[in-house]
């Protein structure tokens, strides 16, 4: 990345930076754009730029806090790290202190907030003050987990979103060129500033959400699990940008669920469990201490307990966490170097539960650059299926579906691209040519296979082919021994387990029960037809099974989420929402299984459901196949890796 | 009838300059399409309002029961027809040679011209993402076992499933963005400036006033009483 | 200590003042151009979009228009601006749906009635007017409709004020009322400055109640109260579906639910 540079908003003379300076500057003009202290650091003696006592926080119709006694204080040019688990209140915490959930309209609060130097203080009545969010929002920059959600909609071209916050502050224009250029060059956005927004790939798109909330200058940024997905060199790129943040006397406060090497660096851990601190102190002290971690939160691989918090850290300074980018995928021992742990029961003795042979895939059409206009989404017929035509728009919301396109230079800098993005992967796939080629695969059952392989190689796309939502151009596939060419989906399915990539693409239900309910009675129909059909004569593990709803419910429990079966889908914490999909799969039974990147985004509970579900589905006698970017994981969890490489599978 | 708004000559003549101006702007690929779209089902709706029953038709063609096609109302629904095609060009003329970044960078402005502007980029940006996005859901569907058989009736059970979960991702990333724009100032009180320079010529400034003053004039001069003639 | 600058003012009452002001001259607009019109009766129809009526019908409806979202669109919060975008995509994508198809109805008012029960009257009326502007852009057949649209909207924020989405047997109940008065508002823009409908189904309708004898204006009327009123019995339904499904997080946004008890089972404001 580039050299360590002030990021204040352009156009501003660098303040100085000493303390009595920054009183003064409190003071008077608190209205001002403040941007980041040039200079040194945290000169001791300065307040706290943001401090938090919250005595409680409570969402509105919920009868429990979210939140409760959390005290912190962060220094100008500080790196704090608050941990906690999924469900641990961490997402909540971070939306109150940037000020995108706000104490009246979003929730009671009693306690104080204080932002440099100013205190406000909650009641939780009706006559608390209520927080300007812009106001805000020019004292802390605010990154979330889903960059997306940063992106205003309405400019055309990075570059304008990036001025977005600017625009509204009145900066004039050329100091505005200034700062978007200098971000840009920061964050290796320079290339892409004439791009549209909603066409970046996910990296591509995080970095222009972390350009947006520092552009303005705020003396502190928060980032809401900005580690998560990202690969080895991604991180380290990250944290070079983290660490002269903090040079220029910006404080940044990251928000994770699991211990990743960057965060080595922070000053302090605050460690957050069920809505409260447990636990903080130095990084150093508490690593020492593992015991008092709760069992949730993930650790970086090769750190568990040995003490080496030393050697993790320069680790992460070197700038290649080679071993320490990945994670140590799961909880659950298993003997290293051992590559089968068990041998599949059934291999070789009974028919493949799943074989593709031949297969060739590619799409056809190169993708359109036209910009999207209205008329377009007019013109056609919203409802209809759209497969195999030219690649599908690109949505907003989701980074997925945008990449770019191979036709592209590459002008990405590959420091901070996540490994997680590729809209290959997502099958929706702006890329042309062939991705598939000349590709076999059988799986028998009772065998755990997983797939790796760089992002983009097309990994999604064949999951996909599975079930029949993308048909091979040539080859077959055959599910039990039946070729699906012609058999919808929505039949595949019954044999066929998909989990996405992205659990929010896949829940679409009022209630997790109703979620993992959809289609189960129908599946049951299904059952009684298909005894008559070859394709269904394999599935007799499902005869005589509980009705729907106590299977439904059974593979709730499965996943540790049964006392939330009537909370609505659209509340869960990021890790619940995966599990909860896993759930939707697993309640189906099918002799199919097929996992997309299954383990980002849980956390140290819900990888241990995960590593148990897969197994105890494989034992049951189900073919797993799964596609990660996480090879530790893969060694632990599978009985034969596969590499996608060149459109076909090699040993990996 | 003798108006110059209602002069079939007229009318065919900015339906004509209209397609001709797109056509060398080179938007009538894009125009023309939507034009049609409109004005076809437009066009069928006059002829069977007008053409099967005019009370002033004395020119009868056909007729069967109550329904008489006569010359007049076949006329009358044709000079309605082609005077609606000429507004309805003219309109989209002008959606599809305006540039919308430039087009919200020029309303951009605290109060209701920026909001405008918001409410106005943000749909064109959205509009084009739902089909991406009711495809996501299918998908999901799909793989769960739901199979969209033919006919009428499946089609709207799988619309009405496919809408719930649709709308409700829409209106959660609504709330989300309203966060993230309040917090970037979206809200702030105070002015604006814009990235974005928008070319403006005083030829051009001068000619919008003189416009909106021509294009009031010519209301007044038609709604004046015995002026025009209603 | 609490600084101003990082915390909202109260309201002052002259901003109140001058919206109530801009709302009342956009409702006198409307309403003004809509008796004018049943008044006088203008038995030229012949005009089109030239013609005195169709250009009163025009210019009232669309000033009433403008004048509501400018008095609407500046005093909304930052929740219910973001979602007009999303609510107008509603109306345009499953309106241009239904209206590729030979259904007599439109379902072009989702969003707006979406929008009128979670944030009130005053936002539905601006997304109904939003509405029929910014989809004029690609359909400017849609245009003259504004002040309809942004009467259903307003109509829509009543009736789930006064209790009607409590109960989900009064929805379309409520919709059924509103398509009435929706229908007859709008016909007279139909009659004088299309001389029909812009739809085949409803053309078909019009034509049959012209060729039993009666006039434009009437038969697009009767046509009117034939389609509108079942088509937003249907989009009331549609809308108490959506709003019952939507998570309470997505709900809280929405003061006005909380405030005027708009769903069934949700606890009263303790502000209020």
């Amino acid at each position: 990345m580039a050299e360590p540079q002030r990021l204040g908003a352009a156009g501003q003379k660098p303040r100085d930076g000493t303390p009595a300076a920054r009183g003064a500057a409190a003071g008077q003009e608190r209205e001002a754009r403040t941007p980041a202290t040039a200079g040194a650091p945290a000169a001791a003696g300065a307040g706290p730029v943001l401090a938090a006592g919250i005595r409680n926080f409570t969402y509105p119709d919920h009868a429990a806090a979210a939140l409760q006694d959390i005290d912190l204080a962060v220094e100008p040019g500080s790196l704090t790290a608050i941990v906690g688990a999924s469900g641990s209140g961490k997402s909540t915490l971070g939306r109150l202190l940037a000020g995108w959930l706000l104490p009246g309209s979003g929730g009671t609060l009693q306690g104080h907030l204080e932002v440099s130097g100013t205190r406000i203080a909650f009641g939780g009545t009706a006559a608390d003050p209520r927080i300007d969010p812009a106001a805000w929002g020019r004292q802390v920059g605010f990154v979330p987990q889903d960059a997306a959600a940063i992106l205003s909609t309405v400019r055309a071209t990075v570059a304008e979103e990036l001025a977005f916050g600017l625009e509204n502050q009145g900066t004039a224009p050329a100091a505005m060129r200034e700062a978007v250029t200098r971000t840009a060059g920061l964050l290796g956005l320079s290339a892409l500033l004439d791009r549209r927004p909603d066409r970046l790939s996910g990296g591509q798109l995080r970095r222009l959400a972390i350009g947006c909330a520092v552009i303005t200058g705020p003396p502190l940024v928060l980032m809401d699990e900005p580690y998560a997905s990202l690969d080895a060199a991604g991180s380290a790129g990250l944290a070079d940008f983290v660490r002269n943040l903090n040079k220029a006397g910006t404080a940044v406060v990251i928000l994770g669920q699991a211990i990743d090497p960057p965060l080595f660096d922070a000053d302090s851990w605050l460690i957050l469990d069920r809505g409260t601190v447990v636990t903080s102190g130095t990084p150093d002290g508490l690593m020492s201490a593992p015991a008092l971690l709760p069992a949730g939160i993930r650790r970086a691989a090769g750190r568990q307990g040995t003490g080496g918090v030393a050697a993790g850290t320069s680790v992460a300074r070197a700038g290649h966490p080679a071993a320490g980018g990945s994670f140590a995928a799961t909880p659950v021992p298993a003997a290293p170097g051992v590559r089968n742990p068990q041998a599949p029961r059934l291999q070789g003795k009974c028919a493949p539960a799943l074989q593709l042979t031949d297969v060739t895939f590619g799409f056809d059409a190169p993708p359109t650059a036209a910009p999207a206009t209205a008329a377009r989404a007019t013109a056609g017929r919203p409802w209809r299926s759209r497969w195999r035509r030219a690649p599908a728009e690109p949505t907003l919301e989701d980074p997925t579906t945008t990449k770019q396109t191979p036709a592209e230079p590459a002008t990405t800098d590959p420091a901070l691209e996540t490994t997680r993005n590729a809209a290959v992967d997502a099958g929706v796939q702006p890329a042309w040519g062939s991705i598939l080629r000349d590709l076999f695969l059988e799986v028998h059952p009772g065998e755990i296979v997983a797939i790796t392989g760089p992002n983009g190689v097309g990994k999604s796309t064949l999951l996909r082919m599975f079930n029949g939502l993308l048909r091979p151009v040539t080859g077959k596939v055959l599910v039990n021994g039946v070729d699906i060419a012609g058999v919808p989906v929505g039949r595949t399915a019954a044999h066929v387990g998909l989990l996405f990539q992205h659990p929010r693409d896949q829940l679409f239900e009022r209630s997790l029960l109703r979620e993992v309910q959809f289609g189960l009675d129908h599946l049951d129909r299904l059952d009684r037809l298909d005894r008559l059909s070859p394709l269904g004569r394999i599935d007799a593990a499902r005869d005589g099974q509980a009705p729907g709803g106590d299977r439904a419910l059974a593979a709730l429990a499965q996943v540790g989420l049964a006392d939330s079966a009537g909370e609505h889908p659209a509340e869960l914490p990021g890790s619940h929402q995966r599990l909860l999909a896993l759930a939707t799969v697993l309640a189906r039974r099918p002799a199919v299984l097929a996992l997309d990147e299954p383990t980002v985004g849980l956390d140290g509970n819900g990888l241990a459901v995960l590593d148990a579900a897969v197994r105890s589905a494989a034992e049951a006698g189900a073919a797993v196949v799964l596609v990660t970017h996480d090879v530790e994981y893969a060694r632990t969890a599978a009985h034969r890796i596969l590499r996608l490489t060149g459109g076909s599978l090699v040993p990996g | 009838m003798t108006t110059a708004a209602a002069s079939l000559p007229l009318s065919l003549t900015v339906a004509v300059v209209a397609v001709g101006i797109s056509a060398v702007s080179g938007s009538a690929r894009r125009l023309l399409p939507t034009a049609v779209a409109i004005l076809v089902p437009l066009g069928f709706s006059l002829l069977l309002v007008h053409g099967l029953s005019f009370p002033g038709g004395l020119t009868v063609l056909a007729q069967w029961g109550p329904v008489r096609v006569t010359a007049e109302g076949l006329a009358f629904a044709g000079g309605r027809g082609v005077q609606l095609s000429a507004v309805v060009l003219v309109l989209l003329l002008f959606s599809f040679s305006v540039s919308v970044p430039d087009l919200v960078a020029a309303l951009s402005a605290r109060g209701v011209r920026g909001r405008f502007a918001f409410v106005l980029a943000s749909t064109l940006t959205l509009l084009p993402a739902i089909a991406a996005r009711v495809d996501h859901i299918r998908q999901a569907q799909e793989a769960r076992g739901l199979v969209i058989r033919r006919g009428p009736v499946a089609r709207l059970a799988a619309f009405r499933q496919q809408v719930v979960p649709l709308v409700l991702s829409l209106v959660e990333d609504a709330g989300t963005r309203a966060a993230a724009l309040e917090a970037r100032g979206f809200g702030a009180p105070g002015p604006r400036t814009s990235y974005r320079e928008v070319p403006d010529s005083a030829a051009q400034r001068l000619l919008r006033p003189a416009l909106v003053l021509a294009a009031a004039a010519a209301v007044a001069w038609r709604l004046w009483p015995g002026s025009g003639g209603a | 200590m609490s600084s101003p600058s990082l915390t909202l003012p109260a309201a002052g009452p002259g901003a109140a003042r001058k919206r109530r002001l801009l709302e009342a001259a956009g409702a006198l607009a409307i309403a003004g151009t809509y008796i004018y019109l049943v008044l006088n009766q203008p038995a030229d129809i012949t005009g089109g979009p030239g013609s005195a009526p169709a250009l009163i019908a025009l210019s009232g409806f669309l000033v009433g228009a403008v004048l509501l979202i400018a008095a609407v669109l500046p005093t909304l919060p930052a929740s219910t601006v973001a979602l007009i975008p999303v609510a107008l995509v509603l109306n345009i994508v499953l309106g241009q749906f239904v209206g590729s198809t030979l259904v007599p109805f439109y379902l072009d008012a989702v969003g707006t009635v979406l929008i009128a029960v979670l944030a009130g009257p005053a936002a539905g009326a601006a997304t109904g007017a939003l509405s029929s502007i910014i989809w004029s852009l690609f359909n400017p057949t849609v245009l003259p409709f504004a002040a309809g649209a942004a009467l259903i909207g307003a109509l829509a924020g009543l009736a789930a004020r006064h209790g009607f989405f409590r109960r989900f047997y009064l929805a379309p109940v409520a919709g059924f009322v509103t398509g009435i008065i929706g229908g007859v508002v709008s016909a007279p823009v139909a009659a004088f400055v299309f001389g029909g409908t812009s739809g085949v189904a409803t053309g078909a309708i019009v034509g049959a109640f012209r060729a039993m004898g009666d006039t434009l204006l009437a038969a697009i009327t009767k046509q009117a109260l034939i389609s509108d009123p079942m088509d937003k019995a249907i989009v009331f339904t549609v809308v108490a579906v959506l709003v019952y499904a939507l998570p309470r997080r997505a709900r809280m946004q929405f003061p006005f639910l909380r405030k005027h008890r708009v769903l069934a089972g949700d606890t009263t404001d303790r502000a209020a």
